[in-house]
């Protein structure tokens, strides 16, 4: 492989792997509070329809993640309310919600754009060089010159981490997760804590979406996340709910991924429809190699009564 | 007169249909241990939610130091002085126990710790801050519950059945240390069912009934005969049938224990996992008609011991005889008893849809199971409107009866109970305690497996003590609660 | 634990018999919400709702032929495979895979029936059929092992297996399986010794959609009256309360729920394929194996209801594309209506039981 190629390798994945990142990073702190948000998809899907909208309505890639991050917050209250609020089981609303938010972003779109459309054309976000960084031989130009979504979630993974792990609230939102009881009698507000916890993994689930039409397309698809949502939850067990060892999963998976066009473009003879299939069985491979060595927080999924 | 510290009057609270609080009362002084009593369902543990702001009352007076006050939260307790150390503990089990000691707290770990290290100290207890709370054995992690009370610096200190679960000389030592906390000016309240324990420590008295206050005196004009009397109301009442006090262990010359051996453990071993010790070499023999306690801080093996014995539970070395016909009353009835959204037969057949004359081939059959049930139902007293009543909607002695109706039918030749009365009132345990007895006349070998002492001595022929996982018999000389309760906790009986 | 169908309260005396039965009241309240919050949806987006409505009724029930071609037709697939959700559910595995199962099982029957096409209608139609429930079986069995041997929840392998299978159907229609022709990115069409009779003359409707009542019909007496149907309830409303009893072997009630589950919705594939298709292509569920969750949910998991609650939902889908040509009601309803129907069950279920739960402290 040549630095050139190497460079471009890197740089797709990367670009592929922000998304992961955000979303995955989002859920973890979601999850970490005891819920797991199986509708993580309808954010991505929501966010990349409500970052093309918000860019094409302010003719600004920026406004278009805002509106992103919106449009995912708005489907996982939508969540939160039925599985904090009423308890609802997590599995199965979380799969009502992404069914939704598949079902009304494609009604919107078609509504909007008509149904055979040609392709929608947006503003994009441009790549941001960061001086010096980005100087770096082989990987510099591949890390550091990405459109800023990226630096966010760089950015975000120690943020996170020292959230969760070195403040007095991260504790509290570790404890909710572990044993929302104990945290109760500590005087926490379980139910409030959780739905935070939920509505932020859903914004940075919408801005991952926004990035997946604003970063990489530049357009918006019926089911363009195309189950990143759940790729995004395996990413979080293989990170062992940890936001760096999170980021590091889904810029991995972002790799696998770019090694699909990279191994296409090098003329492999490999079926199309194959290379699309890797993510998922790459996923799948993964979770049988690690998920027996890392622990869930208890109270993942269980719903929770206050008396 | 000494200084009134709190004072709750005509408290009421209803849960649904269910009344817990009808106008309670309870006036707590500084520098006292006071003992609040009464049977189950009296509404002790929501008399103390109510103190401690984990329950808002529906109507009555709640006063800190002479002001009217109204709890939204444990929060606003804690900012008038009161803290509680929970029935259940509260730890976070993955958490380390300085992580849990923080939690709530809102201050930097470091100063939390710093904070911990000095109540320690001044209390008297070890605290290992970076061990993880599952890792702890009973004993401790009620020793951090405590420190993470005494961190609000309370006035008033609230320790929901705190002795449930510990050794004799666990219990010396935590009644010191009240007395120590007491002794600084602050009010002390203990909830607990053993009553000689609580007139052992308690300065007042309160006793509830049917949720409301019935007594409230000094300890010292009391005793457990007259205490027993105010909680149930009516009638005379026989203390020690109802196993409240401290036993002298059972007249076993009233039986004569058969000679069969039903039951066989050789040097039976499971590894350690969790909480638990596993079993290290355990060997056994149960004969008919005999009631063979085991008793034993949690976690030292007994669990073990009790699911080989029932066979829920195969060993990883050893050899294991067991005779057909065996009833298991699990400790946790309602999640591992009884499964709460199925009725009353579904959960007889749970036990009984294998025996072959309630199935005909592949198929259950469902009225046998059903007229059986009635029976049960009709038997031991259960109250429910029919046999189709879902389980999880009855009361907690009621649950109980069921589970152990159905058990002790399987049981033809052995039963094996763990911590059979946990939880409940001294009527409900009685009653248990009396079917145990029956079955071992009628030849049945009895396992009886209880953290509660005074059960284990109460009831049984032989007396056994699990320790980090190994067993080992009591001499009859040694069967008292100091005697027991020295080999509980790794020493030997000869100090008993 | 499974959220609905099992869990009465004591406030609400429940026959023996009938614990697994399905309120019609809930369905009924259920469908209501559906159409009003639904019909709310469309109005906001500038939509006719009665237009909406009226052409639905039209395209699912206008007729007799319309109803049975088209919409007795459309429930066959979501029949079977809310059938495996439903009998998973109810054992505690979140089958979210019955898609991909479907897929794996499409692939097989189309795969058989091109290769021995030459065989006899009776032995061809059942082996075709038996192939599909084989390969939604082993579809099943990687994330049940990945469960059972690796302790990986299925919640996520199940859905991950379903893109597995989704882009193995493309390839296979792309590549090995691909038409004679090599134009068109389907298979062939099997032949007629291997398609499924049908079931009235002169209708569209095939033995399958008999088929896939018989299996419902069954799958409720083994649930409601076997040893083996006890013990699956018991594992999946109380996994701990089961293994402690002593008498449910908790893990063989997971193997053969799960693989059952998958062969049922591998079924759904074959049925489709010999019943209706006689060809495999790209995109031939709309999404079935999703559908099923709601269809199941609606029917709380009672086998039996899930045959209505199937054609309830094959109306649906049949009245959607003349929602779409006459009243301008994007494709894209259909899974917003079906989403609604599961989010109105579960907060109908929830509601129920907080209002009759008897709180003790």
């Amino acid at each position: 492989m040549s630095q050139a190629e190497f460079v471009l390798f890197l740089e797709s994945a990367v670009r592929l792997g922000v998304p992961l990142a955000l979303a995955a990073m989002g859920e973890t702190m979601t999850e970490r509070s005891g819920v797991i948000n199986i509708g993580l998809e309808g954010s991505i899907i929501a966010g990349a329809l409500g970052g093309a909208l918000g860019a094409l309505a302010f003719d600004s890639a920026g406004s278009g993640v805002l509106a992103g991050a919106m449009a995912g917050g708005v489907v996982a209250l939508v969540f939160a309310v039925f599985v904090i609020g009423l308890r609802t089981d997590q599995i199965i609303t979380g799969t009502a919600i992404t069914l939704g938010g598949i079902g009304m972003t494609g009604a919107i779109y078609q509504a909007r754009f008509g149904v055979t459309g040609t392709a929608l054309t947006l503003p994009t976000l441009p790549a941001v060089d960061l001086p010096v960084l980005s100087e770096i031989p082989w990987i510099g130009s591949a890390l550091f010159g990405q459109a800023w979504t990226a630096y966010m979630a760089y950015l975000l993974a120690p943020l996170l981490w020292y959230f969760l792990f070195r403040t007095p609230r991260g504790l509290e939102l570790r404890s909710v997760g572990e044993e929302p009881d104990a945290a109760k009698a500590a005087g926490v507000r379980v139910r409030r804590v959780r739905f935070l916890a939920t509505l932020f993994g859903g914004v940075l689930a919408g801005i991952a979406g926004a990035h997946l039409a604003l970063a990489h397309a530049g357009t918006f698809t019926e089911g363009m996340s195309a189950g990143r949502g759940f790729i995004a939850i395996a990413v979080v067990v293989l990170g062992r709910w940890n936001p760096v060892l999170v980021l590091f999963a889904a810029l991995f998976f972002g790799a696998a991924s770019a090694l699909q066009f990279f191994l296409q473009a090098l003329g492999l003879d490999l079926p199309y429809q194959l290379f699309l299939a890797l993510p998922y069985l790459l996923t799948l491979a993964a979770l049988a190699g690690w998920v027996g060595r890392s622990r869930a927080p208890a109270a993942l999924a269980l719903p929770w009564d206050s008396e | 007169m000494t200084e009134v510290l709190a004072r709750l009057s005509s408290i009421r609270r209803s849960f649904g249909q269910v009344v817990a609080l009808d106008g309670a009362d309870l006036e707590l002084r500084a520098g006292e241990v006071h003992g609040v009593l009464g049977a189950n369902g009296a509404g002790k543990t929501t008399l103390l939610n109510v103190l401690c702001g984990m329950t808002l009352p529906d109507s009555g007076i709640v006063e800190v130091a002479g002001s009217v006050v109204r709890f939204r939260g444990p929060r606003d307790a804690w900012a008038h002085g009161i803290a509680l150390v929970h029935q259940h503990f509260t730890l976070v089990p993955a958490h380390s126990v300085l992580e849990n000691l923080a939690l709530g707290d809102r201050r930097p770990l470091a100063v939390v710790r710093d904070d911990a290290v000095r109540l320690a100290e001044r209390a008297g207890l070890e605290l290992t801050l970076d061990a993880v709370a599952e890792d702890l054995g009973v004993g401790d992690r009620q020793r951090v519950e405590i420190i993470k009370a005494l961190l609000r610096d309370p006035r008033i200190l609230v320790l929901d059945e705190p002795t449930a679960v510990l050794a004799p000389s666990e219990i010396e030592s935590l009644f010191g240390l009240l007395r120590r906390l007491a002794s600084d000016g602050r009010s002390i309240v203990l909830v607990a069912h053993k009553l000689d324990e609580v007139l052992g420590v308690a300065d007042h008295i309160t006793v509830l009934r049917d949720g409301r206050t019935v007594l409230s005196g000094t300890a010292g004009g009391y005793d457990v005969p007259s205490l027993v009397q105010h909680m149930v109301g009516t009638g005379v009442v026989d203390p020690a049938a109802l196993g409240l006090e401290s036993g002298a262990g059972r007249d076993s010359a009233r039986r004569k224990t058969g000679a069969t051996v039903v039951a066989r453990l050789d040097d039976a071993h499971v590894p350690a996992a969790g909480t638990g010790s596993g079993l290290r070499g355990v060997s056994l023999s149960v004969r008919g008609g005999e009631v063979l306690g085991i008793a034993g801080v949690e976690g030292n093996g007994q669990r073990e011991i009790a699911l080989i014995l029932s066979g829920r539970l195969v060993p990883s070395r050893g050899r294991v005889t067991l005779p057909e016909g065996v009833g298991f009353i699990p400790q946790d009835r309602t999640t591992e008893g009884l499964i709460g959204g199925f009725d009353l037969t579904e959960n007889v057949a749970l036990a009984l849809h294998r025996e072959d004359e309630f199935r005909d081939g592949p198929w259950i059959r469902w009225d046998e199971i059903a007229g059986f049930t009635d029976e049960i139902r009709t038997r031991y007293g259960i109250v429910s409107p029919s046999t189709t009543t879902s389980a999880g909607g009855l009361s907690g002695g009621n649950q109980q009866r069921l589970v152990v109706g159905r058990e002790v039918t399987m049981a033809r030749t052995m039963l094996v109970a763990e911590n059979p009365t946990r939880g409940l009132d001294v009527t409900a345990a009685a009653f248990v305690h009396a079917e145990i007895e029956r079955l071992a006349d009628d030849g049945v070998a009895v396992v009886l497996v209880s953290t509660d002492l005074d059960e284990v001595l109460a009831l049984s022929d032989r007396v056994f003590v699990a320790v980090r996982g190994e067993l080992k018999e009591v001499p009859s000389a040694a069967r008292t609660r100091s005697g027991v309760g020295a080999l509980m906790v790794g020493g030997d009986a000869a100090g008993g | 634990m499974p959220p609905v169908g099992d869990t009465p309260t004591g406030a609400e005396p429940t026959r023996l018999r009938a614990v697994i039965q399905s309120p019609v009241g809930t369905g009924v309240a259920a469908i209501t919400a559906t159409a009003v919050v639904g019909g709310l949806l469309l109005w906001a987006g500038g939509l006719d709702p009665w237009a909406a409505a009226g052409a639905m009724v039209r395209g699912s029930v206008g007729s007799w032929d319309t109803f049975v071609s088209i919409t007795l037709v459309r429930s066959v697939p979501l029949i079977l495979t809310g059938l495996a959700v439903a009998w998973a559910f109810q054992a505690g595995v979140w089958n979210i895979g019955a898609e991909g199962q479907l897929y794996a099982g499409a692939i097989a029957a189309v795969w058989v029936g091109l290769t021995w096409g030459a065989l006899p209608g009776w032995v061809l139609v059942p082996a075709v059929l038996l192939a599909a429930g084989l390969a939604g079986a082993a579809w099943a069995l990687v994330p049940t092992l990945m469960r059972l041997r690796l302790g990986v929840g299925e919640v996520i392998t199940t859905i991950l297996m379903n893109f597995v299978g989704i882009y193995l159907a493309a390839w296979m229609v792309h590549g090995p399986l691909q038409e004679s022709t090599g134009v068109f990115p389907q298979t062939d069409r099997i032949s007629e010794a291997a398609r499924l009779p049908s079931m009235l003359p002169g209708t569209r409707l095939h033995l399958g959609f008999a088929l896939a009542v018989a299996i419902a019909v069954a799958l409720a007496h083994v649930i409601r009256r076997s040893s083996f149907g006890f013990q699956l309830r018991a594992v999946g409303a109380s996994p701990e309360a089961a293994r402690i009893s002593g008498r449910v072997d908790a893990k063989k009630i997971l193997l053969i729920s799960f693989v059952g589950s998958g062969a049922i919705a591998g079924l759904a594939g074959g049925v489709e394929i010999s019943g209706l298709t006689f060809a495999l292509y790209e995109g031939l569920s709309p999404g079935w194996g999703y559908t099923a969750i709601a269809v199941a949910l609606l029917a709380r998991l009672n086998p039996v209801g899930v045959i209505f609650t199937g054609v309830l939902f094959g109306a649906l889908q049949a009245g959607a594309g003349a929602m779409q040509r006459e009243a301008g009601v994007p494709l894209a309803w259909v899974n917003v209506v079906e989403a609604l129907v599961i989010l109105a069950v579960l907060a109908l279920e929830r509601t129920r039981r907080l209002g009759s739960a008897g709180e003790n402290s």
